[in-house]
C-alpha cells in the first residue's frame, strides 16, 4: 500500500511538472499545444538512450532530454509561432504524429516494444532507486520548476507574456516583440517536459511509445484546463486531482477519454476560468476581444 | 508505377478535400478551425455502414443519410462547443472542439468498439484501360462522385441566395447582418454544408479502405486541415486544389521514399507552407 501511495505521488509530481509547462504556453503565452507528450517522450527516450548505450550519469542524461526537447520545441515554435494561435494546435498535433511514428519504426527506439532496463538514477553514488528517495527527488524537481515558472510569470517577462495573451496588438505598439517571447516561451515549457520525460524513465526504467501519444497530451491538456487556464496552483490542483481520481475510479478506465472531452467542453461553456483560476487575470482574459466577435 | 501512385493520390486527395472544404468555409465565417471535422468523417461512415449492415436501406440511402447524419451532427456541434463560446478568446473555442472531438471519438469507441468494420456491400470492380493508363473503376467511381460534390458546392454558393450569404457573412459578418442577412443562420448552414461534404468523404473512404473504425478520423482530419493552409485557409477553390495535391504529394511520398512514413509527408508540407507561403498558394482570408 505504502508503495503504491509513493508511486501515484512520484507519478503526480511529474503531472505537475507537464501541466506547468502546458499551463505556460496556455495561459501565458495564450496557444495550444496538442503534442507536450511529444516533447514529454523525446525527453524521455533521450535519456533512456544516453543512459543505456553510453552510460552517461544521470544528471547529464536528464540535461541532455531537457536540450533534445527544448530544441524540437524551438524547431517547431520557429515557422508556426508567427503565425495564428490556431495554426500551433494542429502542428503540435501533427507533431505528436510523426513522433509516435518514428518511436515506432526507428530500430535504436526499439520500436512498439520500446526499451527496457533503463538504470535507476545515480548522483554522487546515492542510488535513487528506493522509492522514498525517488520521491524526495521528484519533489526537489518539481518544487524548482515550480519555483521557475512562479519567478518568470511574476517577473517583466511574465507580465510581457499576459500581455501578448491578453491582446497582442497592443502588446505589440508597447514595444514587446510578441513573436520571440512566444517562441521562447514554448521552447521553455517543451524543455521542462523533456525533463519530465527523463523523470519518468528513470523512475518506470521501461519505456515504449504508448505513453507518450495523443492520450497523454490529452491528460495534461484537461489537468490545465480543470485547474485554470494561467493559474499555477490551478495546474498544481488539476495534475493531483487527474492522477488521483483516476486511480479511484479504475472501474470506470473505458470512459475515461469520454469524460476529459466532456469536461473540456463543459468547463469551457460554465466555468472557463478553472477551479482556481477565479482570479482577475484569467476572467479578464477570457472576456477579452468582446468588441471586436459578435 | 508512376501513372497508378498519382490515381491512388488523387482518390485519397479527394476525400482530402472534401473535409478541407469544410475547414475553409468554417474558417471563412467564423475564424475559426473546427477541430472536430474528423470526426464527422467517421460518423458518417459509420451511420452508412451501419444502416446498409441492417439491410434495410440501399446504398444511395445509406450514403445520403450518413451525409445527413454527419450534417446535423455539424450543426448540434455548433451549438454546443461554438456557439455559447462566441465573443470569448479565440482559444477558448479551439480548446472546446478539441473536447468535442475527443468527446465523440471515445464514445464511438465504446458504443462501436475498437476494430475495423469491412464496409457491408461488396462492388464489382475491374481494371480498365483509359487511354492506355490502367484504372481501377472503384477510384474513377470515388474521384467522380467526389468531384461532382464540389461541383455542387461550388455552384450553390456562387448561383443561390443562400450560398451568395454565406460569402457575404464570410466577408464582413456585420454588414451582412445589416444587409438582413440571418448570420446565425448561416454559419449553421455552413456548418450544415461543410459537415456534410466531410460525412461523404468518410464514406467513401470506408468503401475504398474497407474499413471503418473510432479513430479513422484523426489522420485524415489533420491531412485535410494541411490541406486547407496549403490551398490557402478561408477559399474554396484553394481548398480543392491542396486537397488534391496533398493527396498526390502524399502517395509519390510513399512510393518513392518509404512508406512507413507515408502519414509525415502531410506534416511536412505544412511547416513547409507555414513557412514559405503562410498565405497559401490560392490566397486565402487568412493573412
Amino acid at each position: 500500500m505504502t508503495a503504491y501511495l509513493l508511486h501515484l505521488a512520484i507519478l503526480t509530481g511529474i503531472h505537475i511538472i507537464l501541466a506547468v509547462s502546458l499551463n505556460l504556453i496556455i495561459g501565458y503565452a495564450g496557444q495550444v499545444s496538442l503534442g507536450h507528450a511529444a516533447f514529454y517522450g523525446i525527453g524521455a527516450y533521450v535519456s533512456a538512450l544516453l543512459a543505456l548505450h553510453l552510460g552517461l550519469p544521470f544528471p547529464a542524461c536528464m540535461a541532455a532530454a531537457g536540450l533534445a526537447a527544448g530544441f524540437c520545441g524551438l524547431g517547431l515554435g520557429l515557422p508556426t509561432l508567427r503565425l495564428k494561435e490556431d495554426y500551433l494546435a494542429i502542428v503540435t498535433l501533427g507533431f505528436g504524429v510523426i513522433v509516435d511514428l518514428i518511436l515506432l519504426n526507428l530500430e535504436i527506439t526499439g520500436g512498439p516494444d520500446g526499451l527496457v532496463g533503463i538504470p535507476a538514477p545515480v548522483i554522487f553514488g546515492l542510488s535513487f532507486r528506493p522509492q522514498p528517495r525517488f520521491l524526495a527527488l521528484t519533489v526537489l524537481l518539481t518544487l524548482l520548476v515550480l519555483t521557475l515558472a512562479a519567478a518568470l510569470v511574476r517577473s517583466y517577462h511574465g507580465r510581457a507574456l499576459r500581455a501578448i495573451r491578453d491582446h497582442e496588438t497592443t502588446a505589440q505598439v508597447l514595444g514587446i516583440n510578441t513573436p520571440a517571447y512566444k517562441i521562447a516561451v514554448f521552447t521553455l515549457a517543451a524543455a521542462l517536459a523533456g525533463l519530465a520525460g527523463s523523470l519518468y524513465a528513470h523512475y518506470i526504467t521501461f519505456i515504449n511509445p504508448e505513453s507518450f501519444g495523443l492520450h497523454t497530451s490529452i491528460l495534461v491538456l484537461s489537468m490545465v484546463i480543470l485547474g485554470g487556464m494561467g493559474s499555477l496552483a490551478g495546474s498544481v490542483a488539476g495534475a493531483v486531482i487527474l492522477t488521483v481520481l483516476p486511480e479511484l475510479f479504475r472501474q470506470f478506465k473505458d470512459y475515461q477519454d469520454l469524460a476529459y472531452g466532456a469536461l473540456l467542453v463543459t468547463l469551457l461553456i460554465f466555468r472557463p476560468q478553472g477551479l482556481l483560476g477565479g482570479g482577475q487575470l484569467s476572467l479578464k482574459f477570457l472576456r477579452k476581444g468582446e468588441e471586436g466577435r459578435g | 508505377m508512376f501513372v497508378q501512385q498519382l490515381i491512388n493520390g488523387l482518390t485519397t486527395g479527394a476525400a482530402y478535400a472534401l473535409i478541407a472544404l469544410g475547414y475553409t468555409m468554417i474558417y471563412g465565417i467564423l475564424g475559426l478551425i473546427n477541430f472536430a471535422q474528423g470526426e464527422l468523417y467517421m460518423c458518417g461512415a459509420f451511420v452508412a455502414v451501419l444502416l446498409l449492415a441492417s439491410g434495410q436501406v440501399g446504398f444511395v440511402g445509406a450514403f445520403l443519410a450518413g451525409m445527413l447524419a454527419a450534417a446535423l451532427l455539424g450543426v448540434a456541434l455548433e451549438r454546443v462547443a461554438f456557439r455559447p463560446l462566441r465573443g470569448s478568446h479565440p482559444l477558448v473555442p479551439l480548446l472546446s472542439a478539441i473536447g468535442a472531438s475527443i468527446f465523440l471519438q471515445s464514445l464511438a469507441l465504446l458504443l462501436f468498439g475498437p476494430s475495423d468494420r469491412p464496409f457491408p456491400v461488396q462492388f464489382e470492380f475491374r481494371t480498365v484501360e483509359l487511354a492506355g493508363l490502367p484504372v481501377s473503376t472503384l477510384q474513377g467511381l470515388i474521384l467522380l462522385t467526389a468531384l461532382g460534390f464540389m461541383v455542387l458546392l461550388l455552384a450553390f454558393v456562387k448561383y443561390t441566395t443562400y450560398g451568395k450569404a454565406i460569402i457575404a457573412c464570410a466577408l464582413d459578418r456585420d454588414t451582412a447582418r445589416l444587409m438582413g442577412i440571418n448570420v446565425d443562420r448561416m454559419v449553421a448552414l455552413t456548418f450544415f454544408l461543410g459537415s456534410a461534404l466531410s460525412g461523404a468523404a468518410g464514406i467513401l473512404m470506408a468503401i475504398y479502405y474497407n474499413a471503418t473504425y473510432p479513430r479513422m478520423g484523426l489522420l485524415p482530419g489533420l491531412k485535410a486541415f494541411s490541406a486547407a493552409i496549403l490551398g490557402g485557409v478561408g477559399s474554396i477553390p484553394g481548398a480543392i486544389l491542396g486537397g488534391l495535391l496533398l493527396g498526390v504529394a502524399e502517395s509519390l511520398g510513399a512510393g518513392y521514399l518509404s512508406s512507413g512514413y507515408k502519414d509525415a509527408v502531410a506534416f511536412v508540407i505544412l511547416i513547409l507552407v507555414l513557412l514559405l507561403r503562410p498565405q497559401g498558394i490560392l490566397k486565402g482570408k487568412g493573412h
